[in-house]
């Protein structure tokens, strides 16, 4: 996309989708992974599932769905700090009077 | 209507293009030395991911993470999660290592070893196998929808997805014993989530591989961003020397060289090689991801001129500004010296770490207990976990307070290799040698065939509170 220095677009709307998508999803991914694999070296998922009332959740669906739920709440985080980095419209000019 | 243009010279402003829309890539076949050193090392990497699950070491997986049982065995060794201290210091070894070789040799990692790198090209292999070289892969993706294109797309696609799941089936390999996988696959029994990590793991290499491929480096690589920081003037590049190539400018083969012109004939061939669509020539950019495929194209380029090769070449800004490379600098060294105290640190701790693993619970039902015999007595588990490679009798004991007796089943607890014992037990003092409340003990567990494999475990024993 072409644009001009003075275009009003907010700058992130000029990044590559592909950029926007992975500014999101992939470093929540990394974090998501590193924080899996200290939270399961710490506690062992069949022991939690056990102490939460599941019993019979096996390993392996313990580190996938901990996985995932690591990965929902760093990418939230990461898609929130994007939505928060957007410029704010730019203010409406205050009308000014001279009949005061 | 319209105004009347104002009469200037100067040129209306440019429409600047910030950012590139994404253009598909057709990196130009590329032979030479370079290429030939990366076809190697791509063989032995692909190898050894595909093969080294496989391997076996006495019986188990040589390389086997294995997370449902919760134990790693590395080459022989096996390791608990009590031994996440280890993994953390590879783990910061790997890191410094790549600072080392990043301060060095600059991007040899990117343009040799690094997953993205290795799974693209071999899918460009397949590419080029079905399709053709990257002109006829650009005229087949141009040229109308026929018969043909369609055949050759399914073809490939096909072949990639085939290869992604091997690739998933032997990742999840790694982590759940891939032999028992293997059967269960043929006899169509693996668990959904093994199903589900060998979908997820084929398709992300399909689409890492298959599709994103340089957007990887460019847009999601956090190491092409943060590399620059650990270069400086003296780190292998690959750069184009411009005092020798400009002007640029094109000329006739077997002529005289036009005066006036460098040796560059500017027939953009490292263009068209470059995986990642940049123009070596621009300088230094964090999109090289240093594969060297531009070297290999000029030099052929120059050979044919009759000039010299190394147009295009690894060397340092130092060396193309004309002044001396350092090897050794501040930076190299500090890399170095951190890098051989972690590892002298963790094989000394390998070599040194004691394979068992006591937890000592005390009975908390009751705080002790009174025999006939007016002693006081406590009742503790003895978690003892067998983390050598061998079945182990242990030999239990305790002292700390005078007169002290042990009671258990058998004063020796044999523990199979890789497992868990929970042992109760008892301890009996006379009150007369106890303090009030709580006093100190310690159990000792001993490896009756290996002395190196022994703890001493703290405990508290509580006595009445008199």
């Amino acid at each position: 996309m072409e644009v001009t220095p003075q275009s009003p677009d907010p700058p992130d709307d000029r990044l590559p989708t592909i950029q926007r998508l992975a500014s999101v999803l992939w470093p929540s991914f990394l974090t998501a992974g590193a924080a899996t694999v200290v939270f399961f070296t710490l506690f062992d998922p069949v022991e939690l599932a056990l102490l939460a009332g599941y019993p019979g959740v096996s390993r392996q669906a313990g580190y996938t769905l901990g996985f995932f739920a690591f990965w929902l709440l760093t990418a939230t985080s990461c898609a929130l700090t994007c939505y928060f980095r957007r410029p704010c419209p730019p203010r409406a000019p205050q009308a000014h009077s001279d009949r005061f | 209507m319209s105004l009347p243009k104002p009469q200037t010279d100067a040129p209306p402003p440019e429409p600047v293009e910030l950012y590139q829309k994404h253009v598909k890539i057709y990196p130009r076949e590329v032979t030479g030395r370079f290429a030939r050193l990366r076809t190697l090392t791509l063989g032995v990497l692909l190898g050894l991911y595909y093969g080294l699950a496989w391997l076996q070491w006495d019986g188990q997986q040589l390389l086997l993470f294995d997370l449902p049982a919760r134990k790693f065995h590395v080459f022989g060794l096996t390791f608990w999660p009590q031994d996440f201290f280890y993994l953390a210091v590879i783990l910061i070894i790997a890191a410094l290592s790549l600072f080392f070789f990043t301060a060095l040799a600059g991007r040899l990692w990117c343009g040799y070893a690094c997953p993205q790198t290795v799974w693209t090209e071999i899918f460009l292999v397949m590419e080029r196998w079905i399709e053709g070289n990257s002109r006829a892969r650009l005229k087949l993706d141009q040229g109308p929808v026929s018969g043909r294109r369609l055949r050759l797309k399914t073809a490939k696609h096909a072949l990639w997805l085939a290869f992604s799941l091997w690739t998933g089936f032997t990742f999840v390999g790694y982590f759940t014993p891939i032999r028992e996988l293997s059967q269960q696959l043929i006899q169509f029994q693996l668990t959904p989530w093994e199903i589900f990590w060998i979908l997820f793991y084929g398709f992300a290499t399909y689409g890492n591989a298959g599709f994103l491929r340089e957007q990887v480096c460019i847009y999601m690589c956090p190491y092409a961003r943060f590399q620059s920081a650990m270069f400086d003037r003296d780190t292998m590049i690959i750069s184009y020397d411009e005092r020798r190539g400009d002007p640029r400018g094109a000329r006739r083969r077997n002529a005289a060289k036009p005066a006036g012109l460098g040796d560059c004939i500017d027939c953009t061939l490292c263009v068209q090689a470059c995986p990642t669509g940049i123009d070596i020539r621009d300088g230094l950019q964090y999109q090289c991801i240093g594969c060297a495929a531009c070297i290999d194209v000029c030099d052929d380029v120059m050979a044919k001129m009759g000039y010299a090769p190394g147009l295009i070449r690894y060397t340092t800004e130092n060396a193309i500004a004309g002044t001396a490379t350092r090897l050794l600098r501040p930076r190299v060294i500090a890399y170095a010296l951190l890098l051989s105290v972690l590892t002298g640190a963790l094989i000394w701790g390998l070599w040194q770490r004691i394979p068992l693993e006591v937890d000592i619970m005390r009975d908390r039902s009751a705080l002790y207990h009174r025999t006939d015999e007016g002693l006081v007595e406590n009742v503790y588990h003895l978690k003892i976990i067998n983390m050598s490679e061998n079945d182990q009798i242990y030999d239990v004991s305790v002292e700390g307070i005078a007169g002290l007796q042990l009671l258990m089943n058998d004063p020796q607890v044999t523990v199979a290799h890789g497992s868990v014992a929970d042992v109760p037990l008892r301890v009996r003092a006379d009150p007369s040698e106890l303090a009030a409340g709580s006093n100190s003990l310690t159990f000792h567990i001993r490896a009756i065939g290996d002395p190196k494999i022994r703890l001493d475990q703290p405990a508290r024993f509580i006595g009445p509170a008199q």
